[in-house]
């Protein structure tokens, strides 16, 4: 089929859309009375309830950590507050990427050149993975948070083999998983593994969509070095 | 121009245009519902960005910018359905009549398939391609150079016209 031929095919079905669509004028008209959506509005009512529990685990956790640190350092277990205050700040970086990522999205120009407009959604999208090994920083304080003193005075060598190998575990796999998240290991089995739910299709959308435009641009740079 | 001139002019360009949203709707989803809402939020960003809108460019640039850039962005969000916040039950655009069942035995049935089947930024490019822009015009609306459009079309043509002799020789 020649170049030609395939243009006059897709012009055949013009003259059809042409005949048999309607603009449906009521709504056209409603549209252009609405207000333009807010940018809360837009947003899905499940990102706005996951900032709203951050802030408030970050407000509420964050301020009692610190009265603690303040006024009850003597009294309390070292490891339950420096775990705890670990924790917080970690989950405070998460949150304020996150909230960051969220507004910026919604205020990137969709009257800008296609490559340039969609890399930076996909890329603001991709930080994605940024709060989530940051997420995953957190797992060795979970193992740490109950440690006391009474444990090293009273606790058997078994428990604290235990215990050594619980955390260990968990420190290894979250600085293993903080420095392999990433979008070229996108195709490996472990990481389709965790972001295999509903929610992460997006984001796996945007990796995918990133990687055209990362080919888009290789292919133009390739030509521009063949034309110098 | 007082709101309501705006607002006609504004209608009165995308009634003229209406085909270029349908057909990208078309081609960027493949549910009816879906392809509702896109055509929707597609007419709600041009309506956004018609203040910006720089007379420099024809309508139809315009157009085609902000509706691929909603179209893929839209396309990425969810497999499932992505309901807007101003969602009117009816169709801002509707279509008359069209037998889909005989469409897609036809040869137009075919390349709307093929396109269907393209990945989203090669999708946009034929798209453009088939509206007979000239490539400096792709390469404004896409933001590449005119050579490398050139390639890229060069090789879906190529991809395209294997697929109709394959068609052919069964």
């Amino acid at each position: 089929m020649e170049d030609i031929e395939i243009i006059n095919l897709w012009k055949s079905n013009d003259k059809k859309i042409n005949e048999t669509l309607l603009l449906n004028r009521k709504n056209a008209e409603e549209i252009t009375k609405m207000k333009a959506q807010s940018l809360l509005s837009s947003m899905k009512p499940i990102k706005i309830f996951t900032v709203l529990v951050g802030i408030l685990w970050v407000g509420i956790v964050g301020t009692i950590v610190a009265n603690l640190f303040l006024f009850f350092y003597d009294k309390m277990s070292p490891f339950f507050l420096y775990s705890a205050m670990l924790q917080v700040i970690l989950t405070a970086i998460a949150l304020i990427i996150y909230i960051y990522q969220t507004i910026t999205i919604y205020q990137i120009d969709i009257n800008d050149q296609i490559l340039a407009t969609q890399e930076k959604i996909v890329k603001l999208k991709s930080t994605t993975l940024l709060v989530t090994r940051i997420l995953f920083l957190q797992l060795p304080v979970w193992t740490t948070f109950y440690w006391n003193n009474s444990m090293f005075e009273n606790g058997n060598l078994f428990l604290w083999i235990l215990q050594g190998i619980i955390t260990i575990s968990f420190t290894f796999v979250a600085l293993w998983l903080f420095f392999n998240i990433k979008y070229e290991n996108r195709n490996k089995k472990w990481f389709k593994l965790i972001f295999s739910g509903k929610e992460w299709i997006p984001l796996m959308n945007s990796m995918d969509l990133l990687s055209q435009i990362d080919e888009y641009y290789k292919e133009s740079k390739a030509e521009q070095n063949v034309s110098n | 121009m007082n709101i309501q001139g705006k607002s006609d002019k504004f209608i009165s360009a995308i009634d003229a245009h209406k085909g270029i949203l349908y057909k990208i709707a078309n081609a960027y989803c493949n549910d009816r519902e879906d392809r509702k809402d896109l055509i929707q939020e597609m007419y709600i960003q041009l309506w956004k960005s018609y203040e910006t809108y720089n007379d420099e460019y024809k309508y139809s640039t315009w157009i085609y910018r902000i509706s691929l850039n909603v179209a893929i962005s839209f396309y990425r969000k969810e497999n499932s359905r992505t309901k807007l916040a101003n969602s009117f039950s009816d169709d801002i655009l509707n279509v008359v009549h069209t037998n889909e069942e005989d469409e897609k035995v036809t040869n137009f049935g075919i390349l709307q398939q093929f396109i269907v089947e393209l990945k989203e930024l090669d999708k946009a490019l034929i798209l453009l391609y088939l509206e007979e822009k000239n490539y400096r015009e792709i390469a404004e609306i896409m933001g590449l150079s005119e050579t490398n459009i050139a390639t890229k079309i060069g090789r879906i043509k190529l991809k395209l016209k294997d697929k109709f002799s394959q068609i052919k020789n069964q």
